[in-house]
């Protein structure tokens, strides 16, 4: 019989479908009793999910680009974890959850950890959809289109790993302050920044696919020209025209 | 005078009747032991509730094997029975690719279903989950071998690549549904408490194995290469060999 999840290890990896199910009392245990393990373990399981995404994402391109990928990826999600850690401790407690610094970046990796996993998992799939996709070429008329879909597929994947994340987090916020229009502001606000830093980041970190007309890089030589909402328009037109 | 009574005898309730409310377990049917590939066919056929019940029970291990051979026994006859409409070299490369095709592509698909179902709120472990996968899979070839004697008589009497792949795709599809059920009510048991993650999942199962048809062709056809130069969505595939089906009715006016 196993042990209660909050008698874990706090390096044990049997607490992270705990996480994963959004159980409220050990989350909650081990929200208020602040380990470095746990976080260590934590930022593993990001390091592990994204960076098998990226991998899976870039090798379309070129094995060296997934390389590449495998390494901005994880890049993206500590860069704006910590990036927006201040703010998102400064806001949380100013819109009704009172929770402290450490306690509002340990609820933020818990839903990044959450959403690593969901790209992990689906890693396999997305290599299985560039497998069956031709390689990656200048010269074939239809790779506009080709790579526009795989953009969309990456970003839709993206978009499920972020929803089931901050749907345990609006849950763990809910049971941390009692209320649930507290909770809504603070996850609303937290997902506001973090979108705004988060995007700008992926595209200074760009690319992650890359063109066939440009060379395999780890940066662009110009990575603070443009934005990634530009970009994502861009490739819906090419998709719908 | 006698004072008795015939009461009307009352078969044992099954334990496939019983309501999913009730905690597998609870019905003696469902602590017999599946010791076999046989036992295995008719636990999961006849009694679900008992191969659910092993599959969380200490001798799983024995049981996901069993369930495993069967399907791979099963989607090598049924691959074979697709092979018999092209002949030839097709009576074994249909069975291969149709059993490492399933194969792969539940394998593809099995870590997302671990952490959707614990994002639903299931208390599955990984090795349930695997468990449960090889009853999907072993309760839909059991179902395609079912299916084979109509699927035979059909490949012998049209020439017609569309009109096999159609109906051998109809069948995969009713198989798969049954496949289904079997993995929702486990993870019903297993407490999830939502099931759209679970439906997420089966459309990306049933999307991951069409497109592997594709990946894999020809099953039924004929070709010169085991696998295809070209790379094409499985959509656009059964499009091309529609009409290439319908142009060459339209050329010959004739069917075998």
């Amino acid at each position: 019989m196993s042990p209660p999840a909050d008698a874990l290890a706090p390096h044990a990896l049997q607490q992270i479908p705990t996480l994963l199910r959004g159980e409220a009392a050990p989350i909650q245990s081990w929200i208020a009793k602040w380990s470095a393990a746990r976080l260590g373990l934590y930022v593993a399981v990001i390091l592990a999910g994204t960076a098998m995404f990226g991998a899976a994402v870039g090798s379309w391109r070129d094995p060296v680009q997934g390389i590449y990928t495998a390494i901005k990826f994880p890049l993206i999600v500590l860069l704006t974890t910590l990036g927006n850690g201040l703010l998102n401790g400064m806001l949380a407690p100013l819109l009704g959850t009172n929770i402290s610094f450490r306690q509002s970046l340990v609820a933020i990796l818990m839903s990044f950890t959450i959403a690593a996993l969901v790209l992990g998992a689906c890693s396999p799939l997305i290599c299985f959809i560039i497998w069956n996709t031709p390689v990656l070429s200048a010269k074939t008329a239809s790779s506009a289109t080709t790579h526009s879909f795989i953009l969309l597929t990456v970003v839709t994947v993206i978009a499920l790993a972020g929803i089931a994340a901050n749907v345990r987090l609006l849950q763990l916020l809910r049971q941390l302050n009692g209320s649930r229009s507290n909770a809504r502001r603070t996850l609303f606000a937290w997902l506001a920044g973090n979108l705004l830093l988060g995007s700008q980041v992926s595209w200074i970190l760009r690319p992650f696919i890359g063109s066939p007309s440009l060379p395999i890089q780890f940066l662009r030589d110009d990575p603070l020209r443009g934005n990634f909402f530009e970009s994502v328009f861009r490739a819906l037109q090419r998709l719908f025209s | 005078m006698n004072d008795v009574t015939i009461s009307p005898s009352v078969p044992p309730t099954l334990s496939n009747a019983l309501p999913p409310t009730v905690p597998l377990g609870e019905h003696p049917d469902d602590r017999l032991p599946i010791t076999g590939p046989v036992s295995a066919i008719e636990a999961i056929l006849r009694q679900p509730r008992r191969a659910l019940y092993q599959l969380r029970a200490t001798g799983a291990r024995s049981v996901i094997a069993s369930l495993f051979l069967v399907f791979v026994i099963c989607a090598l006859v049924y691959g074979v029975v697709v092979g018999t409409f092209s002949g030839g070299a097709q009576l074994w490369v249909a069975p291969a690719k149709i059993a490492t095709g399933m194969l792969v592509s539940a394998l593809i698909c099995l870590p997302s279903l671990y952490i959707f179902s614990c994002l639903s709120g299931s208390q599955a472990r990984l090795i349930e989950v695997v468990g449960l996968v090889s009853g999907l899979l072993g309760l839909t070839t059991i179902l395609l071998i079912g299916f084979a004697p109509v699927a035979w008589v059909f490949s012998q009497s049209t020439s017609s690549v569309a009109v096999m792949g159609g109906l051998h795709l109809m069948f995969w599809t009713i198989a798969t549904c049954f496949g289904w059920r079997f993995l929702r009510n486990g993870f019903a048991h297993l407490s999830a408490k939502s099931g759209g993650t679970l439906n997420v999942w089966i459309i990306i199962f049933v999307l991951v194995c069409m497109q592997m048809t594709t990946a894999l062709r020809p099953i039924i056809g004929t070709s010169d290469r085991l696998l295809p130069a070209e790379k094409k969505f499985f959509l656009s595939h059964w499009l091309d060999t529609w009409k290439e089906n319908t142009s060459v009715q339209r050329g010959t006016g004739t069917q075998r």
